[in-house]
């Protein structure tokens, strides 16, 4: 009896848990409480931090029990086969395209470029992580947290830095939750207030036709430059499409509700799940911490700083308010949120909202071209 | 009629694809070993000559059913046999035929030997017996010696072979039966990228180039049909108007009215009319009807879900 009692002592947490466990389980319930206290991205949080407690509760491994999360076979194992294999994302991007609407971009469509200069977030902070020691590969997959987009870093590092896949999705949903924080101060810094007050005209009406050109023009060109781009886009505009056309609206629905929340549950909770102490506590973690932070500044200050630019070059009548360039990183639709408060504190009466749909929305195109083109690259 | 027409087109394109998508273009012989004295044995412990072959391919591939010659005249003399599951060839792998003249030994014991005298004719025929998939000439090879691709599946000329004398200490002079011809322990792109841009300004450029030119692209692209669309529109509002293109007023919107116009002018009809006097539905209560389920129960939940929002 004592015999046995001593064996199932050895299995349990307890006889197992080191130092790195309970720093893990810390953090995992850092993240349930900014989600449920703070209301930080709840959505993502919750499961990732729970999943942050499934992965790391303490256990023997040569038990043979098979319920680790890289143990073959295990349930949790197999769920983690969406991510490993890289087919979660474009599910949820499926998602997110049958629940954007497109109009704005497609009422404006020069405001496409400003989505197209914030993705200079990715390639700067790609630039700083090579000199930081970071192999081609693994500097690429970590710069995509500039994107702003938590499924396109967790499909390109799936890719390109498997290893380092846990710590990229945590930064990179830590600093989506973020980014009313982020955003505003570098907004202010690099805007003066004539320019904070600047009135856009109203978009002009958008035909039903046009809308449903929209995802298979958009694919056809996008992925001709960029097949790589393929699963994430392929999947972005088919999920437009279904919401679009008018006659797949059960499909849209299912879509945009019932499937994005199955996958952003699995998605969340694996991801949290695969954050174990070996990998996750480590100098890189530090750095690709620190690296995301700076790609969203330097995304966001990019896509303002265009905007300024651009306006050099337009009429008066047509010049485009800098507030919205923050929009380009495809958190959407917060960073749009975040122009339109900030159009709303310097002018009551300038609702910036539909005019930074346009940039976040081409933000989710352009961060999934530059993961395609990153894939082309370096894989 | 002309519906069903369409759809016979699309099952009749859909076939099609489907039949070019199983042609097994991807199959390569790989290495060849005609004098196998103290090379790989096959599972029956025995040296005998070996023909590799590589799925180059990201897809698995099954061969069952293929033809295997080394007589380009008997097209058919060895067909590789169907029921084996071990035919199915995984994506870049590679698998060996023991050219025995033993089939009956197994699936991967062809029914013809290489005659280490002569060079050699080997070929690969598709299920139809005629369609060539890939063929090489094995020159003399001494014993020991094989004949391999340099790189995997790469390469249709005389040049992407070379005769390999199985030194361990030269590189890409290993036999490789079952394996990679070269064997590669670092991502070579991935070493390249490392020294010719260390600092990454070229990949920077290169790809902030691509994405403007793809965005761009759709920018352009979509600036054209706006414009499209407006003419459309504006010769639309003309007809219902009944005026001609040049008798329009420089305030008219041709690219419609803003959204924010349309709620205005709604707004103003919904003052002036006083609608929703009347509302052509009726409001009622009817008993609705749910199926028991513990699941959904209140008596055993308790309470309903929290929800902050």
């Amino acid at each position: 009896m004592a015999d046995n009692l001593g064996q199932f002592w050895q299995l349990t947490g307890f006889a197992n848990a080191t130092w790195e466990h309970l720093v893990m389980l810390c953090v995992g319930l850092f993240f349930i409480w900014l989600a449920i206290k703070k209301d930080f991205e709840p959505m993502l949080l919750v499961p990732i931090g729970f999943g942050m407690l499934i992965g790391n509760i303490p256990f023997n491994p040569d038990a043979g029990l098979e319920i680790g999360i890289y143990e073959e076979g295990s349930v949790l194992n197999i769920l983690y086969n969406g991510v490993s294999a890289g087919w979660y994302p474009p599910l949820i991007f499926l998602g997110i395209g049958a629940m954007t609407d497109f109009t704005a971009l497609i009422a404006n469509p020069k405001l496409m470029l400003v989505g197209a200069a914030a993705q200079f977030g990715i390639f700067g902070a790609y630039m700083v992580a090579l000199l930081l020691g970071f192999m081609p590969d693994q500097a690429g997959a970590i710069a995509i947290i500039g994107g702003a987009d938590g499924p396109t870093a967790i499909f390109l590092s799936s890719k390109l830095a498997p290893n380092l896949m846990g710590a990229i999705a945590v930064s990179a949903y830590s600093y989506m939750a973020l980014v009313p924080v982020i955003q505003p101060p570098i907004m202010r810094l690099l805007t003066t207030k004539k320019e904070r007050v600047i009135k856009m005209k109203p978009a002009r009406a958008v035909a039903q036709s046009e809308k449903i050109i929209f995802p298979i023009v958009g694919l056809l060109l996008t992925c001709f430059v960029v097949p790589s781009g393929i699963p994430l886009l392929g999947m972005l505009f088919f999920g437009n499409l279904l919401r679009e056309c008018g006659v797949t609206t059960r499909l849209a629905k299912t879509a945009s509700n019932a499937l994005t929340d199955i996958v952003t549950i699995l998605l969340g909770m694996t991801v949290g799940a695969s954050t174990q102490a070996s990998t996750f506590l480590t100098k890189e973690t530090i750095f690709i911490f620190a690296l995301g932070f700076m790609a969203f500044i330097i995304a966001s200050a990019s896509g303002v700083l265009f905007v300024k630019f651009f306006n050099l070059f337009l009429s008066k009548s047509k010049k485009i308010n800098p507030l919205i360039g923050n929009a380009g990183v495809s958190a959407v639709p917060m960073s749009s949120r975040i122009s339109n408060n900030l159009g709303l504190e310097y002018d009551p009466s300038n609702y910036l909202l539909m005019h930074a749909m346009g940039p976040n929305v081409a933000g989710v195109i352009g961060s999934a071209v530059a993961a395609g083109v990153l894939l082309g690259f370096l894989a | 009629m002309k519906r069903n027409l369409l759809l016979l087109l699309a099952l009749i394109a859909v076939g099609c694809a489907s039949l070019s998508a199983q042609a097994r273009k991807g199959l390569k012989i790989n290495e060849v070993m005609v004098v196998n004295d103290s090379n790989a044995v096959d599972e029956y412990g025995r040296h005998a000559a070996w023909i590799e072959l590589f799925n180059s391919n990201y897809a698995p591939m099954e061969i069952s059913s293929v033809y295997l010659t080394n007589d380009t005249t008997k097209k058919t003399l060895y067909p590789v046999p169907l029921g084996d599951h071990a035919t199915k060839i995984p994506k870049r792998q590679h698998v060996i035929f023991w050219a025995d003249n033993r089939p009956t030994d197994g699936t991967f014991h062809t029914s013809f030997t290489l005659d280490p005298t002569k060079p050699n004719v080997i070929a690969i025929y598709d299920a139809d017996g005629q369609t060539l998939i890939d063929c090489v000439t094995v020159p003399v090879l001494k014993p020991g010696q094989s004949y391999a691709r340099i790189e995997d599946g790469k390469g249709d000329s005389h040049a992407a072979w070379a005769v390999r004398n199985g030194s361990n200490e030269i590189e890409n002079d290993y036999i490789t039966p079952g394996g990679a011809n070269k064997i590669k322990d670092t991502n070579p792109k991935i070493i390249k990228f490392k020294e010719q841009d260390e600092n990454g300004f070229a990949l920077t450029i290169t790809a902030m180039a691509i994405v403007f030119s793809a965005l761009l692209l759709l920018s352009i692209c979509f600036w054209i049909i706006s414009r499209i669309n407006t003419r459309r529109y504006k010769r639309k509002k003309m007809e219902a108007h009944g005026m001609d293109l040049t008798e329009m007023h420089p305030d008219d919107h041709p690219e419609g009215d803003s959204g924010e116009e349309i709620a205005a002018i709604v707004m103003a009809l919904h003052e002036h009319l006083d609608a929703h006097d009347r509302e052509s539905s009726v409001l009622t209560i009817n008993k609705v009807r749910k199926a028991y389920s513990p699941w959904s129960s209140h008596i055993y939940t308790l309470r309903q879900i929290p929800n902050r929002r």
